[in-house]
């Protein structure tokens, strides 16, 4: 029932009914007591998230190089000569801070998807204000990250505007509890965050279809660029994905997380990194409180601790799918 | 749930105990818990400081307000060392000092007197007793003679009494600070007396008003203001009208001292302080405190031990300083409130906390508009560097250099324009806003000029909250007199970090939330 307060907010009591999360609840409930301090820099430093998922032999962008002194910034442009696209982020960043991606090259300048120039005196600038700890977590130096630059698939092009599209899958005790894809508007500037003006989109755990899509917290149906339609887009390879998202938990320990893929049009899906602190907003992109999901699986966790990731993910898939999808 | 019952267990136990000492202080001890507003107390610390000589026996001796004597006023002297007793002879009083076989090193002698708010200075007129003084000459000759018989010349001509002479004599010196008889007079005293450019006013004024048959001696005043921190004993002149002995300040000499902003330590001619035997680099410093408190309260919590559970325990010029410390945990707990119960963004997280330090040491309009200013200016300065690719450091760095440049125009800028208020401006926590110059505008860059200025109008917010906060009257008389109530305050904090519950910026931010 819409209120006249729904206007500027809800109360507390209407917040609570549907399960909404915030951010007190989440650090005291779910962050604090089940992901251990130590834990975090598994996740923190994106090379060694990046080892761990290789030796789970999960599929991630390859790393073409790894800057780690003022002299591999001399040399960077060089070892980067035969790459045409390529991605540049802060191994410890957070929130997608420094992260620059490179479409293609013309000349001597680098291309932005965006369409913007960068020399190669900019592009080392770039790297030693990574090296130099701007965008790390607690301005700690840092070594900047070279890699595989994805390619969308076609499907995820077609609801994203400029910037490739990511998959956020937010999980407890392993069980994969929510999911959203983040796709970009002009608004966003080929960003996914949300708060950027970025759409979220709601994706069903059971099938992998879109089932709803918010742009500034308001539903929407199409892409307010594109004009695409947003909702029964089918996720490409969602049995995979939810099985990678799995994988991380195990290989993280984090009881916690939130997991980002992307879909390449090549290799498939690919892990992009792993968030320890997974944002709220995946609520407004779902519809759910995301209370709604996780004490079913706090309850299910209590009663079969041990449970395979296989079932883990038949768990998810049976119990926690979308309400209208339910309903058929 | 045992960390639940832990916690639980804490608040109370941190409660009860200081719940339990505050009330204590309260009903046994007669400590009220509202600040006071009709008798606030003033006390007066002088602390003398030497370097002793090993085993040299050393008398030290501390002229007393005469004051002291007449009025209700609560007085006492501490050391560890040193015995000590008051000697009154005629006319005036002084604190004794004095050990046989002192240890080598720095010592130091506190003496405290307490008086409640007055009209009085302790200057006021004092009848002579006994025959009148007499003024005895200077002895100046030559041209320094002529010079000095101008200038009274002058003064007389223009006065009907000693008061209107007082008056004249040194509002002519001030006027007139280039005549050729104030130069040929103040160059005497440089050159050939060796005065000090500081006492230069007050020997010449003696001199010269005793030259005048005015008799005149050195008086010490101590100036009212709890803000001044350690400051040093004032000359003041004291002259014989003939019947009454009077305190002026020749600084100003047409304003006479009032008793809420200046008390007369010594007068009577006596030296301020005098060290014998093996005494070294000795001096003598005051600070002023303004209690809140009632004084005959005061002295029963002196006397109780928990004495120890305020800062009135330690010496004054050490509570000056924590009249701000015990601030900062109510500035953390407005910060707490705000950031987790309200949901406020800021840039850093106790930030805030500094900034509302520095407010509360200035005008709060005046505070805000100028770390406006600095921000803005600071954060023009750093786009222009970072069109020069510099490393990170190297750039807060030079954002730090041109913050403290920025400081120092502005302080000479509003010198210049006579805003006084400004020159406070070196308050600001320099290398703090140098850090929030440099982040605001990384945000600026990543997020948007409108979610920098957001981050930084929520810390002001912040620290304007936690500044009215800690700017109570009440809160920071609590915090001074029962600064115990601290641990209850910590008990808030502890159940504030288990609170679950929503912030109010997320009732707005989920306000679109619907159930699909």
């Amino acid at each position: 029932m819409k209120r006249w307060w729904h206007r500027w907010f809800r109360t507390p009591k209407e917040l609570r009914e549907m399960g909404v999360v915030g951010i007190n609840m989440r650090n005291a409930r779910f962050l604090l007591p089940n992901n251990p301090r130590r834990l975090y820099q598994r996740v923190d430093n994106k090379l060694m998230t990046k080892a761990l998922a290789e030796e789970r032999g999960l599929e991630v962008p390859k790393t073409y190089l790894v800057v780690k002194s003022p002299h591999d910034v001399a040399v960077m442009e060089k070892q980067l000569g035969e790459f045409e696209a390529f991605v540049m982020k802060p191994a410890r960043g957070s929130g997608g801070k420094g992260v620059l991606v490179i479409d293609h090259r013309d000349g001597d300048a680098y291309v932005k998807p965006s369409g913007s120039r960068l020399s190669g005196a900019e592009l080392c600038h770039h790297a030693e204000n990574i090296l130099a700890g701007l965008y790390s977590l607690g301005g700690n130096r840092d070594h900047a990250l070279i890699e595989y630059r994805v390619t969308p698939a076609k499907v995820l092009t077609d609801i994203s505007f400029q910037g490739a599209p990511d998959i956020r899958i937010v999980m407890l005790h392993g069980y994969p509890v929510m999911a959203m894809l983040r796709a970009a508007t002009k608004e966003s500037d080929g960003r996914a965050n949300l708060h950027q003006g970025a759409i979220g989109i709601g994706i069903d755990l059971a099938t992998g279809l879109t089932v709803r899509a918010v742009h500034h917290g308001n539903p929407i149906t199409r892409h307010p660029d594109l004009k695409s339609p947003l909702i029964g887009v089918q996720i490409p390879f969602w049995d995979k994905i939810l099985e990678i998202a799995v994988t991380c938990h195990e290989m993280t320990e984090l009881g916690y997380l939130g997991v980002d893929l992307m879909v390449d049009e090549a290799k498939g899906p690919l892990m992009i990194e792993v968030n320890a602190r997974p944002g709220l907003a995946i609520q407004m992109a779902n519809g759910v409180g995301l209370m709604k999901r996780l004490m079913p699986v706090v309850e299910r966790h209590r009663q079969h601790p041990d449970e395979s990731s296989v079932e883990k993910i038949q768990f998810s898939q049976t119990h926690l799918k979308a309400i209208g999808q339910s309903a058929e | 749930m045992s960390s639940k019952t832990r916690l639980v267990f804490s608040v109370l136990l941190l409660c009860a105990v200081g719940l339990g000492i505050a009330s204590y202080k309260h009903f046994e001890l007669g400590v009220p818990l509202k600040a006071g507003r009709k008798s606030p107390t003033w006390l007066v610390e002088a602390k003398v400081t030497f370097f002793a000589q090993p085993d040299v026996p050393t008398i030290v001796k501390l002229s007393l307000p005469a004051a002291a004597a007449d009025e209700a006023m609560s007085q006492d002297a501490g050391s560890s060392e040193f015995e000590y007793f008051s000697d009154s002879g005629f006319n005036t009083l002084k604190a004794v000092w004095s050990a046989r076989k002192p240890k080598e090193g720095s010592q130091s002698l506190y003496y405290r007197v307490r008086f409640p708010d007055r009209i009085k200075t302790g200057g006021g007129n004092e009848e002579v007793k006994g025959t009148s003084p007499i003024a005895e000459s200077p002895g100046l000759s030559g041209p320094v003679e002529k010079a000095a018989q101008k200038l009274i010349d002058r003064s007389f001509a223009v006065s009907a009494d000693p008061d209107t002479f007082f008056t004249h004599l040194f509002l002519q010196i001030a006027k007139e600070s280039s005549a050729q008889e104030v130069l040929i007079l103040k160059r005497h005293y440089e050159m050939v007396e060796k005065v000090s450019d500081e006492n230069l006013l007050y020997v010449m004024g003696i001199d010269l008003l005793r030259m005048a048959g005015i008799p005149a001696r050195l008086a010490h005043g101590v100036r009212l203001d709890p803000n001044l921190g350690p400051q040093k004993a004032f000359p003041l002149i004291e002259y014989c009208d003939g019947s009454n002995w009077k305190v002026k300040n020749p600084s100003q000499p047409n304003v006479s001292l009032r008793g809420d902003n200046i008390f007369v330590w010594n007068r009577g001619g006596t030296p301020l302080l005098e060290v014998f035997g093996g005494g070294e680099n000795s001096k003598v410093t005051f600070t002023v405190i303004r209690d809140m408190i009632p004084l005959e309260n005061l002295n029963r919590l002196r006397d109780s031990s928990f004495l120890l559970s305020t800062i009135l325990a330690l010496p004054a010029s050490e509570r000056a300083v924590f009249r701000y410390v015990v601030l900062i945990p109510l500035g953390a707990f407005v910060v707490v409130i705000l950031r987790n119960i309200v949901g406020i963004p800021t840039l850093g997280t106790f930030m805030p906390v500094l900034l509302a330090l520095a407010f509360l040491e200035m005008e709060l309009g005046l505070g805000i508009v100028m770390f406006a200013v600095i921000v803005a200016a600071g954060l023009y300065f750093r786009f222009l560097l970072s069109s020069m690719n510099l490393l990170v450091v190297p750039r807060v760095a030079a954002c730090v250099v041109i913050v403290t440049l920025l400081m120092v125009l502005m302080s000479l800028i509003s010198w210049k324009l006579g805003l006084r208020g400004v020159l406070q401006i070196t308050l600001f926590p320099m290398i703090i806003i140098a850090w929030t110059i440099e982040r605001m505008s990384l945000i600026w860059e990543e997020e948007g000029k409108r979610n920098a200025i957001m981050q930084v109008a929520g810390s002001v917010a912040v620290a304007v909250v936690a500044f009215l906060f800690m700017n109570v009257p009440q809160i920071q008389y609590w915090a001074q007199y029962f600064p115990e109530l601290l641990l209850v305050l910590l008990a808030a904090i502890l159940l504030i970090g288990r609170y679950t519950g929503y912030r109010l910026s997320e009732l707005h931010r989920f306000r679109n939330f619907s159930e699909s």
